[in-house]
């Protein structure tokens, strides 16, 4: 079995690498609705993206962000149930559902990566788990346990949960949207400064406080999943 | 047998209604200086359960209050389907002030069916000190039917509402639960949009064994997140949330035959999608005014009442 990684380089080398495009999981184009949301004339260009973008971070970070914090220190306490019970709340609170076969899609991929990388029996007996649909297997719990398992901080955790977050929908844009690598990238540099307050808040929180109010997201992804227009999967 | 009147007075008590642990409530946890936090008229409990007697009928068989929360004569109204008991649940309070407490716990039992509604908007009125908190228990047995269509909720500026609504539902049976949250006193003096200071609404569902099946929970804090964000509430004034818990089969015909739009031109939004765990289906509508997106609501309804009931649901009364 391979213990959680004592050097900070090795983490930080780690962090870089679950977060790389390179990565089989690290990090994707998903739309989360933008492609209805353009299609809608609702985000046109780099402003409207950039608050688009920032209500997915946000909208994630109350729910996707607390689970993986909740599964990061479960691992860290050696707690399988409580890893569960992170995963089985999520899923109970993921209203879309193609965001829910998203998240078991990734999660599940993420735990098979994670099983040859590390060897460590919690992330084993959750993957043993997720296959006998026993747990959900949610990306958000993957990340955590992954993670935690990398030996990364928790804030550095909440810091690539929020960047893939944001990559995914700003990736996607460079398709759909009138958009340029430099509007991105300010973007993703804009957006980065709210990260500490969203991880001061969420790390606080319980799972039973997972929260979300964002209806008009509700709305665009609810239009594409029962849409034919379809360049991403939602 | 001798009833123990530790017994009875048990049953008489009101079961108490706190959030006080709830995270985003602590800010507003100061006892009023007026009356104190759950004071008789204060705290409101409604208990109604419905079932069918011994010709059939779905009657109110069960019923207990406590002011300011009343519960109407059951009516039989319902054109279309006029074998069902109609109630309305008013409050004699007026709107729910500082420090209000209220439960409904509502029955529906074994193939029995109703439809319950308020008698007017629920206001929420400007608070100080506290908040105003409710708990709703809705249950319902094998084969029940229950809409629950209430008028729409006003939050007043600085008004603090916190709701937890738990509907624990047989595989068998059908729950139409409606909210709809206005931004505000619109046209109050020079408009009151989302100036409240929290609202906190959470409904999970659940299986009479226990086994959970979906939590939703929206706190809506405009001070922290701004509520005219792109994806929030943008340029909308008005938001509606129904949760229909229904057998799988349903859920898929009410889902294949409910559009899906945002009509730019009337300024309306509809979305729906599953619920997790084959639960059923959540539907959500944006507007601008609550008459359009309560037409709405009562539309889907009708898809849910025609789909499980063989029946739709009537036009509205006009004067409502």
């Amino acid at each position: 079995m391979s213990t959680p990684t004592d050097s900070r380089m090795a983490a930080i080398s780690r962090l870089l690498q679950f977060t790389d495009s390179t990565f089989p999981v690290g990090t994707f184009s998903f739309s989360n609705g933008l492609e209805t949301a353009a299609f809608e004339n609702i985000v046109t260009d780099a402003a409207s993206l950039h608050d688009f973008v920032k209500s997915q971070a946000l909208q994630a970070a109350y729910s996707d962000g607390v689970a993986a914090i909740h599964a990061f220190r479960a691992f860290k306490d050696n707690d399988y149930e409580k890893i569960v019970e992170a995963d089985k709340m999520l899923m109970l609170f993921k209203m879309n559902d193609e965001a829910r076969l998203m998240l078991k899609r990734m999660g599940k991929k993420f735990a098979e990566l994670s099983k040859k990388l590390f060897y460590n029996p919690l992330i084993s007996r959750w993957l043993e788990d997720i296959k006998a649909e026993r747990t959900p297997g949610s990306f958000p719990i993957a990340q955590g346990i992954s993670y935690a398992a990398a030996g990364v901080t928790e804030a550095d955790l909440f810091c690539a949960h929020q960047y893939g977050v944001i990559n995914m929908v700003l990736s996607a844009a460079l398709r759909c949207v009138k958009v340029s690598h430099y509007d991105t990238q300010k973007i993703l540099f804009e957006l980065s400064d709210n990260v500490e307050s969203l991880y001061n808040e969420a790390s606080q929180m319980e799972l039973k406080d997972m929260n979300a109010f964002f209806p008009q997201l509700d709305i665009l992804a609810s239009l594409h999943e029962k849409g034919a227009m379809r360049m991403f999967m939602n | 047998m001798a009833i123990d009147p530790n017994e009875r007075l048990k049953d008489l008590t009101i079961p108490e209604v706190d959030f006080s642990t709830a995270r985003e409530m602590q800010p507003y946890l100061k006892e009023p200086p007026q009356m104190y936090v759950g004071a008789p008229g204060k705290h409101g409990y409604l208990r109604l359960g419905f079932e069918l007697d011994s010709q059939g009928k779905s009657i109110l068989r069960d019923l207990d209050r406590r002011v300011p929360l009343i519960a109407q004569q059951e009516l039989y109204f319902d054109e279309e389907m006029p074998e069902m008991p109609c109630l309305y649940i008013l409050s004699s309070g007026g709107p729910n002030v500082d420090g209000d407490r209220y439960q409904q716990d509502i029955t529906v039992r074994k193939d029995a069916f109703a439809w319950v509604s308020t008698g007017a908007a629920t206001k929420l009125a400007e608070m100080k000190f506290n908040y105003s908190g409710m708990i709703q228990n809705i249950v319902l047995e094998e084969g029940a039917y229950l809409e629950f269509m209430p008028e729409p909720v006003i939050p007043c500026r600085h008004t603090r509402f916190i709701s937890d609504t738990r509907l624990c539902v047989h595989p068998t049976a059908t729950v139409f639960y409606s909210e709809i949250y206005m931004g505000g006193r619109k046209y109050y003096k020079d408009g009151e949009l989302f100036e409240f200071d929290i609202l906190s609404v959470c409904s999970h569902g659940e299986r009479p064994d226990g086994r959970q099946l979906f939590r939703e929970k929206f706190v809506i804090d405009p001070n922290v997140v701004p509520v005219r964000q792109l994806g929030v509430m943008n340029q909308f004034d008005v938001f509606a949330n129904v949760i229909v818990m229904t057998p799988k089969d349903h859920a898929d015909r009410i889902y294949e035959k409910t559009p899906v739009y945002i009509d730019r031109e009337k300024k309306i939004a509809v979305g729906i999608t599953h619920l997790p765990n084959n639960a059923g289906l959540l539907f959500k509508v944006l507007g601008m005014e609550p008459g359009p997106v309560k037409k709405i609501v009562r539309e889907f309804c009708s898809s849910v009442r025609m789909e499980v009931k063989g029946k739709p649901v009537p036009p509205e009364f006009p004067w409502r």
